[in-house]
């Protein structure tokens, strides 16, 4: 059987500077295919570190990380690049976005850079993307003329796009009201049921993990729960 | 390939900060313009150096040389002995080029000569009654001579080919008409190395700007000369040659040489002092110009480098949404492209600009008025090239530096 997203395996990361300190502990869970986690865990904790890792952008652990059934210890870093432009789709702590782009231009870019579908094509379901969060009227503005809440509804719209696998977010409503909260999180939820796309998601909201698949908590660094 | 995505993103740099990007194109500019105007400058001096020299300088000439050392001989010959020659004269079996003729139709045929004339040079004594200056007369065929130095145009009273029609003609240099004190049509004396003694009516008068001609040449009818030193109808001193290009004149000296018995001599052997000038003048334009250009290329890096810091957060995300490190590289380096097309176009025209106003300032020496300059297509080529060179190399380290940008360590925060 094979509906296994994600696959973390004994994870185990230090930080040498300023002093050696290990962040994440032998850290073991798998995700299912079209699985809603929240991570959980109190600030400091290591949910930030442990995404990244995940997310492939961190190659600096030990221990093994499979997702979609490919290996991705000890790939090159364009072979990572490309995984991630392919099936990650990632939504920052800080939602970044390019800030000379309009907030149209940010979330096609992912799909430009992989290349499988037309401009009209990718235009179009940008546009769509943008609607299903609100914003449809944003989408010609430049990201840095955005408030934050909508600059990180462009983010999450722009990490749908390539229709990823998995979708990572740190908190990626930790900028909204509780309206906006609710929408994300029902986008979420029909991704994960409708199209089985697999969300792992921080939060400090424990009413939006509450409705989650699954909470893992973190704790110094180790999985508690 | 570039990515039109790349493309997107860099154009989206370069606009966003237009200021940055005017400057670093400004470096280019600057220093693709300067670089094509030393080009020019030295080009231009070069060829105005070269023109003025062959205004009486043949490509190739031809004459008979006297062997170098005449010492001695016998010295060779019983070399374990030590001989002593006192009071050795030298025994001259022809002197200059019996038969010219079979010569010249000879060299007429070499595709890449465009003029042959010969001449009777000799040294000579010209004299207006009790004044006499040493000086140099020229039996030349005005009509050919003035073809291959437009000797014509130097005149300053009567007619250059006049020499052709008037057999007792002479032409002299201004400054020896001013030493003897004769105007035209007064009669000179001119005496030869064997004491022979003719007058001649001066029928023009010609000023080339270079002082050591104009104050010791004449030029009569070559026939004249002829009959002046009793020679034959064939005899000539020197064949002078005019090439295509006298830049080949090493070698088509050399080939000439094969089929001729006298010395074929090309003006790089004669003058050597000249084409050091030329070569050395090009090496300073070289280096000049490829300083210039290196500081440009230290501008662009700078500014690139600028441009890196200040987009590294963009770099990360760029980075985290699967964008490899050679299309960061693409993202910057077409930054740099782009600066350096800019620069150097405008750079082209500023060149050119620069080029001309200093091709308008006076500058009266010799036979010049403005200051020189050439207009070549291929300093404009090398100067884009280069400047292209320059930028790619300069705006590299920095996408490098991009392209090795770490995403967590930025996002992180
Ligand atoms: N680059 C770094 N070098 C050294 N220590 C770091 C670095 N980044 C994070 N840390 C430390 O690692 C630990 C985990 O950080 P992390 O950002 O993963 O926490 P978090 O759970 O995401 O917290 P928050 O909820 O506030 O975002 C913290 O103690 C932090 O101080
Ligand atoms: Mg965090």
């Amino acid at each position: 059987m094979n509906d296994i997203a994600l696959k973390a395996n004994n994870i185990t990361k230090y930080f040498h500077t300023p002093q050696k300190f290990q962040v994440l502990k032998e850290i073991s869970f798998d995700v299912k295919k079209g699985e809603f986690v929240s991570l959980v865990g109190k600030s400091g904790s290591g949910k930030s570190t442990l995404l990244y890792v995940l997310s492939t952008m961190d190659t600096d652990f030990e221990g093994g990380l499979e997702i979609e059934s490919q290996d991705l210890i000890g790939q090159h870093q364009n072979r990572l690049a490309a995984f991630r432009n392919k099936h990650i789709g990632f939504v920052f702590q800080f939602h970044y976005l390019l800030p000379d782009f309009t907030a149209l231009d940010n979330v096609m870019l992912p799909a430009l850079k992989l290349g499988e579908k037309s401009k009209q094509e990718i235009e179009a379901n940008a546009y769509k993307n943008l609607e299903l969060l609100g914003l449809p009227e944003q989408a010609l503005k430049p990201a840095n003329k955005l408030s934050g809440g909508q600059q990180q509804r462009v983010a999450i719209a722009r990490a749908l796009i390539n229709e990823p696998s998995i979708i990572m977010g740190d908190e990626p409503t930790g900028n909204l009201d509780s309206k906006n909260t609710e929408i994300v999180f029902d986008i979420f939820k029909q991704l994960a049921e409708e199209r089985g796309q697999t969300i792992i998601a921080v939060t400090h909201d424990d009413e939006f993990a509450a409705k989650s698949d699954r909470i893992l908590e973190l704790s110094d660094g180790e999985l508690v729960g | 390939m570039i990515r039109s995505t790349n493309l997107k993103v860099a154009f989206a740099h370069l606009t966003s900060r237009v200021k940055q990007a005017l400057v670093a194109v400004l470096s280019v500019t600057f220093g693709i313009s300067m670089y094509i105007f030393m080009n020019s400058f030295m080009t231009g001096v070069n060829d105005t150096q070269t023109e003025l020299a062959f205004s009486t300088l043949a490509h190739i000439k031809i004459y008979n040389d006297l062997p170098e050392d005449r010492s001695n001989i016998l010295q060779n010959v019983y070399e374990t002995k030590l001989i002593n020659v006192r009071n050795a004269k030298v025994i001259q079996y022809t002197e200059g080029i019996r038969n010219s003729q079979p010569i010249i139709e000879q060299i007429e045929k070499v595709p890449e000569v465009t003029g042959v004339t010969s001449q009777v040079n000799m040294s000579v004594y010209f004299r207006n009654g009790s004044t006499k200056f040493n000086g140099q007369l020229s039996g030349v065929n005005a009509k050919k001579e003035n073809e291959m130095f437009g000797t014509a145009t130097s005149m300053k009273f009567g007619v250059w080919e006049d020499i052709d029609r008037r057999k007792d003609g002479l032409i002299l240099g201004s400054g020896l008409a001013n030493k003897l004190g004769v105007d035209m049509d007064d009669n000179v004396t001119v005496s030869t190395a064997d004491g022979i003694t003719k007058s001649y009516r001066v029928i023009g008068i010609i000023e080339t700007s270079m002082a050591n001609i104009d104050n010791s040449k004449a030029y009569i009818n070559i026939n004249t000369a002829r009959q002046l030193e009793s020679k034959n109808q064939g005899y000539a001193t020197d064949i002078q040659v005019n090439l295509i290009d006298y830049d080949d004149a090493n070698e088509l000296a050399e080939r000439i040489g094969q089929n001729v018995d006298y010395k074929v001599e090309s003006w790089i052997e004669a003058n050597g002092q000249l084409e050091a000038g030329n070569e050395l003048r090009n090496y300073i334009a070289i280096a000049v110009s490829l300083t210039i250009l290196l500081v440009a290329g230290f501008g662009i890096y700078n500014i690139m480098n600028m441009t890196v810091n200040e987009k590294i957060k963009e770099i990360a995300i760029l980075k985290a949404m699967g964008f490899e490190g050679g299309d960061i590289i693409q993202i910057f380096l077409v930054q740099s492209i782009i600066i350096g097309i800019l620069g150097g176009l405008v750079g082209m025209i500023f060149g050119f600009g620069v080029a001309s106003i200093i091709n308008q300032v006076p500058f009266e020496i010799a036979s010049i008025d403005t200051l020189p300059m050439a207009f070549r297509t291929v300093d404009y080529v090398s100067a884009f090239v280069f400047g292209m060179i320059t930028t790619i190399a300069a705006g590299f380290l920095p996408a490098r530096t991009a392209s090795l940008v770490d995403p967590v360590s930025i996002i992180r925060g």
